[in-house]
Parts: C-alpha cells; sequence; structure tokens
C-alpha cells in the first residue's frame, strides 16, 4: 500500500520531520487559541502560500483538498444559516490552516521519517514498558495483513456471488473474521519461532 | 503459543481490519462527517480482544493514519484529518475500542448466544456512546457548534451505529460458534 507521499522534491522536503512537526503542533495550538480574526486570515493565509509553493507536489492531493473544501463550504454555510458569520470564519480558517499544512507535511515526509519521529516520542514511556521499536514491526505487519486481508474478502465475495448470484456484503463478514483470527495464531505462531517472544 | 506474540499479531491485524473497512465506499453527511464501516471495527475490536489490545489496536491504526498512509476511507490520511470536524469521533475510537471490550469482559460470554447479547451491550455503550461524546466534544471544538446542534448533528448517525451494533454482536455468535475457544474480551 503506497503512502500520500509525493516524489515530486519540494524545499519543504529538507525540512526534517520533527520540525514539520513541531511546527504542526504549534501552529494547531495557536489557532485554537486565538479568536482574533487579523490573526486567522493571516495564518491561512500563509499556510495557502506554503502549500501553493510545493506546486506540482500538491496533485496527489486532490481528493483530500475536496474534502477540505466540501467541510469547509457546509460549515461556512451552515453558521451564516445560523447568523454567526463571524464563528464560521473563525471555524473555516482554524480548518483551512491545519488541515493545508497537515497535507503539506504528509506530502513532503516519507512515512519511515515520521515513524522514526514517532519513536523517539514515545522513547520516554519505556519506563512503563511501551517498546517504540516494536511500532515498525506492527505498521509492516498491519499493511501486510491490509493486503491479505483485501484479497480474502474478495475471494469470499466471488464464493458467495457464485453460490448466490448476489454480492456477499456484510453476510461474508463472519467468515472473514474467522479467516482472520486463525491467520493472526499462525503468524503469532511464526513469530514467537522466530522472535522468541 | 507466546502471549506477545500473539498480542502483535491481533492487535495488527484488527489494525488491518479497521483499514480494509476504509477501503468500502463511505457516504458523507452534512457537517463534513462521514458515515464508514470502521466504526465497527472498533466495536469488533473491542469485543474480540479486550481493552488493552483494542486499545492498542486503534492507537497502532491511528499511527499509520498520522504518518500519512491513505487508511481512512476515502482514501484519506495524514496529520490533517486530527485537524477535520470529524476528528473527535477519530479521537474517540481508542477511548470506544477500551470500553467495549471493558464492558464485553464484565459480562457473561460462555454460549455463543450470551456473547451476542453481551458484544450488542458493548458495542452500544464503547462503539457508540463513548465515540459519539467525543465526536460531540470535536464538533463543538472545532466546527464551532453549540452542544445542542453538535447533538442533534450526531444523531444523524445512531440509527447506522445501532445497524453496527447487531452486526457486531452476529459477527461475534458466528465466531463463538466457528472458534469456541476465543476468548472474547480478552
Amino acid at each position: 500500500m503506497g503512502s500520500l507521499y509525493s516524489d515530486h522534491l519540494t524545499w519543504l522536503h529538507g525540512v526534517p520531520a520533527g520540525v514539520k512537526l513541531a511546527f504542526l503542533a504549534l501552529l494547531g495550538t495557536g489557532v485554537f487559541f486565538t479568536q482574533e480574526l487579523s490573526v486567522l486570515i493571516g495564518s491561512a493565509a500563509c499556510c495557502v502560500l506554503i502549500f501553493a509553493s510545493l506546486g506540482k507536489a500538491t496533485a496527489r492531493a486532490k481528493p483530500l483538498l475536496m474534502g477540505l473544501v466540501f467541510a469547509s463550504v457546509l460549515i461556512g454555510m451552515f453558521h451564516l444559516y445560523m447568523q454567526q458569520p463571524l464563528v464560521g470564519a473563525v471555524s473555516v480558517l482554524r480548518l483551512l490552516s491545519t488541515t493545508l499544512m497537515g497535507i503539506a507535511l504528509t506530502l513532503t515526509t516519507r512515512y519511515t521519517d515520521l515513524l522514526k519521529v514517532l519513536e523517539w516520542l514515545l522513547a520516554p514511556l519505556r519506563w512503563i514498558g511501551v517498546q517504540p521499536e516494536r511500532l515498525s514491526l506492527h505498521v509492516a505487519l498491519m499493511l501486510r495483513f491490509t493486503e491479505n486481508f483485501f484479497i480474502v474478502w474478495r475471494r469470499l465475495d466471488d464464493a458467495h456471488r457464485l453460490r448466490t448470484g448476489k454480492t456477499g456484503g456484510f453476510k461474508i463478514l463472519a467468515p472473514l473474521t474467522i479467516h482472520m483470527l486463525i491467520a493472526a495464531r499462525r503468524v503469532a505462531d511464526t513469530l514467537h519461532v522466530r522472535y522468541r517472544r | 503459543m507466546n502471549t506477545s506474540s500473539l498480542s502483535i499479531a491481533l492487535v495488527s491485524l484488527f489494525a488491518a481490519l479497521i483499514a480494509v473497512f476504509g477501503l468500502i465506499p463511505k457516504i458523507d453527511l452534512p457537517l463534513g462527517v462521514p458515515i464508514t464501516l470502521q466504526t465497527l471495527g472498533v466495536m469488533l475490536a473491542g469485543c474480540m480482544l479486550g481493552p488493552k489490545r483494542a486499545l492498542q489496536a486503534l492507537l497502532l491504526f491511528l499511527a499509520a493514519v498520522a504518518i500519512g498512509l491513505p487508511l481512512l476511507s476515502g482514501g484519506r490520511g495524514g496529520v490533517g484529518v486530527f485537524f477535520a470536524p470529524a476528528s473527535g469521533y477519530l479521537i474517540g475510537w481508542p477511548v470506544g475500542a477500551f470500553v467495549t471490550g471493558m464492558v464485553m469482559h464484565m459480562l457473561p460470554r460462555a454460549t455463543p448466544r450470551g456473547a451476542a447479547i453481551s458484544a450488542f451491550i458493548a458495542s452500544a455503550i464503547g462503539g457508540l456512546l463513548v465515540v459519539h461524546v467525543f465526536g460531540v466534544v470535536g464538533l463543538v471544538n472545532i466546527a464551532n457548534l453549540s452542544w445542542e446542534q453538535a447533538i442533534m448533528g450526531t444523531l444523524v448517525f445512531v440509527p447506522g451505529d445501532l445497524i453496527k451494533c447487531v452486526l457486531c454482536a452476529t459477527v461475534v455468535h458466528t465466531v463463538a460458534r466457528g472458534l469456541p475457544d476465543w476468548r472474547f474480551g480478552g
């Protein structure tokens, strides 16, 4: 399964993942705590400019942008209908700033780099038994399982269609779950043999 | 079988199940909140894995979304989704799965029928009530709705989510018959 990362290199690709995440966290907190319209307009304008500066790299984000526009229009229209234009403007500007920067981060940072930052952030939890290095193993297994179970889902659906002439829908949910649980036991055995844990 | 390796496999597997549910098309409702099958995954994780593993599975799933994998329905992913109006629901998923698992663990589950009834109650409390409480808080804070408006907005999803609770109970019933040694609720 591919990530939303764009191979079209931009200036933001060169900025370390940790710095981008820290900026996003600060921005998210900042716009949440202010109601000042001028500050929010300035912040949204900067975010739009930064996003636009990514050029062709933003092409992959079209579905995400459509979702953002859809949500912004709905929220704006709802608050206009409720005769609260100022509240609507504040909500839409906050949404634009944070979501655009979130998408920019996703487009310009490899998921392995973000994974390293996450592992670093989780490191202090080692003293309560959390093993951050396991995160990579979990993500790798999850992606393998996702592809595998989508194939199993399609096979079960095909088999159901051959038997009944209709698509399986929710009827194949229970057999899929049983297939998955059996597979999980097999994978657990393999992991135990391989890693002795 | 070692419980640690089983935990790794089950946690990754249920995170994957929720991702697979995301491949099924979503329906968008007003206020930008989508109806997806992924909340069924939250309920199933709680009922099948118990509180701790269900919480881990949902945290793993959200971590994978945060690092940019397009695992949410409609191929959405990345940090940006945590700032959207529906982000309250997303943040409520791990807590909802944990509560579902905890309730399931406390209720009788010795027979397939008993497990199914318990699964319905557990998913209604954890997967529906808890997730919607977080969703409402998100709508109030991000979409700037009043509490009344947010509650009215979230009520639209309740009939669909009740159907998901029934589906979850049906799956638990079938699994209880197909895998009699499975320990529901951890």
